[in-house]
C-alpha cells in the first residue's frame, strides 16, 4: 500500500473506526472458524489418547474399540494402514501427474499453436473443476477394471515377478487397489498441475529465451536448460499444491481403493486403505470410542496438509509470487 | 573473396554431426512433449465425453422434476438440496470472506497481513472430508444430520476461497485511484467500498462463483452431515438430499437404472459446473481488473 494512503488514513474520521472494527470481525470469524475446527477434532480425539498411545495409534494396524459398562475402555485402533495408503496413493499420483503435467504445460506455453493452446487451456481448466465424485463414479464403473486388465497386468507380469509388492495373482485380480486409487489421483491432479505450471512458465521473461535462442540453442536446450531451471521453484510449488489435494482426497480414493483398513496389502494391486475414505466411511453409526479414533484420523490428515502448507510458505513462497489457489 | 576464406565461411555455416544431434533431439523432445500432453489431456477429453453419452440416455424432463419416489424417478429434491445448501452456505461465507479479504488487504498492517495470508492458505489447505468432521462432531450432536450442519461444513470450505480471490483482485486496484478519492476527502471506508470494491466488483464476484462452484461439487462434507434423504422438503433443518450425495450413494448400486441415473445426475452437475466456470472465464475476460 502506497504510503500517501497509509497517511491518510490516520487522520480519517470516525466511521472508519467502525467500517474497520466490522471487517476486522469479519476476518475474526474466519479464523474462530478455523482454530473452531482444528479444536473440535482435537477435543474429540482426547477419549482415546489415555487408551491409546498416540505413537501406536500411528504405527500400528487394527480398528476395534469399546467402552465397557464400567468405564474401562479397550482401544486397538491403529492408524497406520490409513495413513500408508494415503501416502503410497498420493506418491503414486504425485509421481504421474508431475512429470505429464509440467510437460504438457511445457507444450502449452512454448510449442503449441495458438489456435492449440487456447482450447486445451480451457479444457484442461474446465476438467480441473469436475467434481471428485463423477471423477469417482467414472473410475469405478470404466477406468477401473481398464486399468487392471491393462497397465496393472502388464505390471504385474512384467517387473511384478521379480519385485514382490508388485505382484498379482493372476487368477483372481482384486476388483480394488491401492495402485489403481493412485492413478485415479493422478487423474485427477494432473488438471491442478497443468494450470499452475502454465502460469509459472509463462511468467519466465521472454528475453531469457530469446538471450539463449540468439546463442544458436534449440528450442529444448532452451526449456531445458533455461525455461524449467528459472521456473524451478514455481513448478515445485505447483506439485505441492497438487500433492496436497491428493492427500485430502475423499470420494474418488473411496469409490476404488477398497476399504482395507486392516492391515497394509502386500502388494500395490491389492485393497488399501485412506486416512480420508476412513473418515467418510466410519462416522455412520460410531461409538464415542470410534469417534475419538476417527478424530484421530482426522489430526493425522490436517497434520500432513500443515506440514506441506508450511513447506510451501517457508520454501516456496519466499522465491515466488502467490502460487494459484486450490480449488 | 578468395576462394579459402568462401570455404571457411561456409565452414562455419555447416551443420557438424553434433549440430545434428541436437537438432534431432530437439524435433524428438518436441514429439515427446505433444505426445506427453495428449495423454495428460485424453482421460480429460474422455471422461467428459463419457459423461455426455452415458448421461444422456435418461436426461429428460421428468428426470429434472421428479422426486426420487416418483414414477419416472427422478432428482428434483436432490438439485433443490444442492442449490439450496450452497445457496445457504454462500450467504453466510461471501460476506465473511469479502470482508475479511478486504479487512487483509486495505487496512491491516503489514505483519497481519501477511500472517492472515498464510492462515488462507492453511484453511485452503484443509481437506474437505475435515471439515465435514467438524460438523459431525460439533453440529450434528445438536442440530442433528441436517442441511444446517452441511452448510456449516460447505461455509469452512468456501470462506477461504472467497478471501483468498477478494485479496488478489483488490491488490490489482491501483493505488492511484483511492489515493485521488482521499485526496478528495472521501473518508478512507467509503473509498474502500465506492472505489476499491466497486472496480474490484467483477473479481470479488469471480470468487463467490468459484466458491459455489467448489460448494456445489463437494460430496465428502455432506456425506458427514446431511446424509442423503429421498424427502421432497426445503427443510434445512432435516436430511437433506444433493446432486454428489446421489452420484456417490447410486455409482456402486448393482441395480443399472440407478448407476444410469447416476451418470445422469452427473452431467447435469457437470453441466452446472460448466456454466459456472464459463461464466467466470468471460467476466473475468471482460473486465478491466481481476
Amino acid at each position: 500500500m502506497a504510503e500517501s494512503v497509509r497517511l491518510a488514513r490516520r487522520r480519517g474520521p470516525s466511521g472508519d473506526a467502525a467500517f474497520r472494527a466490522v471487517i476486522a470481525a469479519a476476518f475474526l470469524v474466519a479464523v474462530v472458524l478455523l482454530v473452531a475446527v482444528i479444536g473440535t477434532i482435537w477435543q474429540w480425539s482426547t477419549p482415546l489418547w489415555p487408551a491409546e498411545n498416540p505413537l501406536t495409534f500411528f504405527t500400528s494396524s487394527g480398528w476395534s474399540g469399546s467402552v465397557a459398562d464400567d468405564g474401562t475402555v479397550t482401544a486397538a485402533f491403529g492408524a497406520w494402514p490409513m495413513i500408508w495408503g494415503t501416502l503410497v496413493t498420493s506418491i503414486i499420483g504425485i509421481a504421474v501427474a508431475a512429470p505429464i503435467g509440467i510437460l504438457a504445460a511445457v507444450y502449452l506455453v512454448e510449442f503449441a499453436p495458438r489456435r492449440l493452446s487456447a482450447p486445451l487451456t480451457f479444457l484442461v481448466e474446465i476438467t480441473a473443476a469436475i467434481p471428485s465424485v463423477v471423477i469417482g463414479l467414472w473410475a469405478l464403473g470404466d477406468l477401473s477394471p481398464r486399468l487392471r486388465d491393462s497397465i496393472e497386468w502388464w505390471i504385474a507380469s512384467s517387473i511384478g515377478q521379480i519385485i514382490p509388492w508388485l505382484s498379482e495373482n493372476p487368477q483372481q485380480p482384486s476388483d480394488t487397489s491401492v495402485f489403481r486409487a493412485g492413478i485415479v489421483l493422478a487423474i485427477m491432479i494432473t488438471p491442478m498441475v497443468v494450470a499452475v505450471g502454465r502460469e509459472v512458465i509463462r511468467s519466465v521473461p521472454q528475453s531469457l529465451r530469446e538471450g539463449f535462442v540468439g546463442m544458436g540453442a534449440t528450442e529444448w536446450e532452451t526449456i531445458w536448460k533455461v525455461v524449467l531451471p528459472t521456473a524451478r521453484i514455481g513448478l515445485i510449488g505447483a506439485v505441492l499444491l497438487a500433492f496436497g489435494r491428493a492427500i485430502g482426497e475423499t470420494i474418488a480414493v473411496r469409490l476404488v481403493i477398497g476399504m482395507n483398513i486392516s492391515s497394509v496389502p502386500p502388494t500395490l494391486f491389492q485393497s488399501g486403505a485412506s486416512v480420508a475414505a476412513q473418515i467418510a466411511g466410519g462416522v455412520g453409526e460410531a461409538s464415542p470410542i470410534e469417534k475419538g479414533a476417527l478424530a484421530g484420523l482426522g489430526l493425522a490428515l490436517f497434520a500432513m496438509t500443515f506440514i506441506l502448507s508450511l513447506f510451501v510458505r517457508v520454501f516456496i513462497r519466499r522465491a515466488v509470487g502467490a502460487p494459484a489457489r486450490a480449488s | 573473396m578468395s576462394e579459402n576464406q568462401v570455404r571457411a565461411a561456409a565452414e562455419l555455416f555447416e551443420k557438424t554431426p553434433r549440430d545434428l544431434r541436437r537438432q534431432r533431439v530437439n524435433r524428438w523432445m518436441r514429439r515427446l512433449v505433444a505426445a506427453v500432453t495428449g495423454l495428460a489431456v485424453l482421460p480429460l477429453i474422455g471422461v467428459t465425453v463419457l459423461i455426455v453419452a452415458k448421461g444422456v440416455g435418461s436426461l429428460s424432463l421428468s428426470f429434472l422434476l421428479n422426486g426420487p419416489l416418483g414414477s419416472p424417478p427422478g432428482i428434483l429434491n436432490a438439485i433443490q438440496g444442492s442449490l439450496l445448501m450452497t445457496l445457504v452456505a454462500t450467504l453466510m461465507s461471501a460476506p465473511i470472506g469479502i470482508a475479511g479479504g478486504v479487512y487483509l488487504n486495505e487496512y491491516a498492517s503489514s505483519r497481519v497481513s501477511a500472517i492472515g495470508e498464510y492462515f488462507i492458505d492453511v484453511m485452503l489447505g484443509v481437506p474437505s472430508i475435515l471439515a465435514g468432521l467438524f460438523a459431525y462432531l460439533a453440529v450434528v450432536p445438536i442440530l442433528g444430520f441436517s442441511g444446517w450442519a452441511a452448510t456449516i461444513a460447505l461455509s469452512v470450505l468456501m470462506v477461504p476461497v472467497v478471501m483468498r480471490t477478494t485479496q488478489e483482485v483488490m491488490r490489482l486496484v491501483p493505488a492511484g485511484l483511492r489515493e485521488a478519492s482521499l485526496a478528495l476527502g472521501v473518508p478512507m471506508w467509503k473509498t474502500t467500498i465506492f472505489i476499491v470494491c466497486r472496480t474490484a466488483f467483477s473479481g470479488l464476484l469471480t470468487g463467490v462463483v468459484l466458491a459455489i462452484s467448489r460448494g456445489l461439487g463437494e460430496t465428502a462434507p455432506l456425506l458427514l452431515t446431511s446424509l442423503g434423504s429421498n424427502d421432497q422438503s426445503l427443510n434445512l433443518g432435516a436430511p437433506m438430499n444433493a446432486m454428489t450425495v446421489v452420484i456417490y450413494n447410486y455409482a456402486g448400486s448393482s441395480d443399472p437404472k440407478l448407476v444410469a441415473q447416476a451418470w445422469t445426475t452427473a452431467l447435469v452437475l457437470f453441466a452446472i459446473a460448466l456454466v459456472l466456470n464459463v461464466g467466470v472465464r468471460f467476466k473475468t475476460v471482460n473486465s478491466r481488473v481481476a
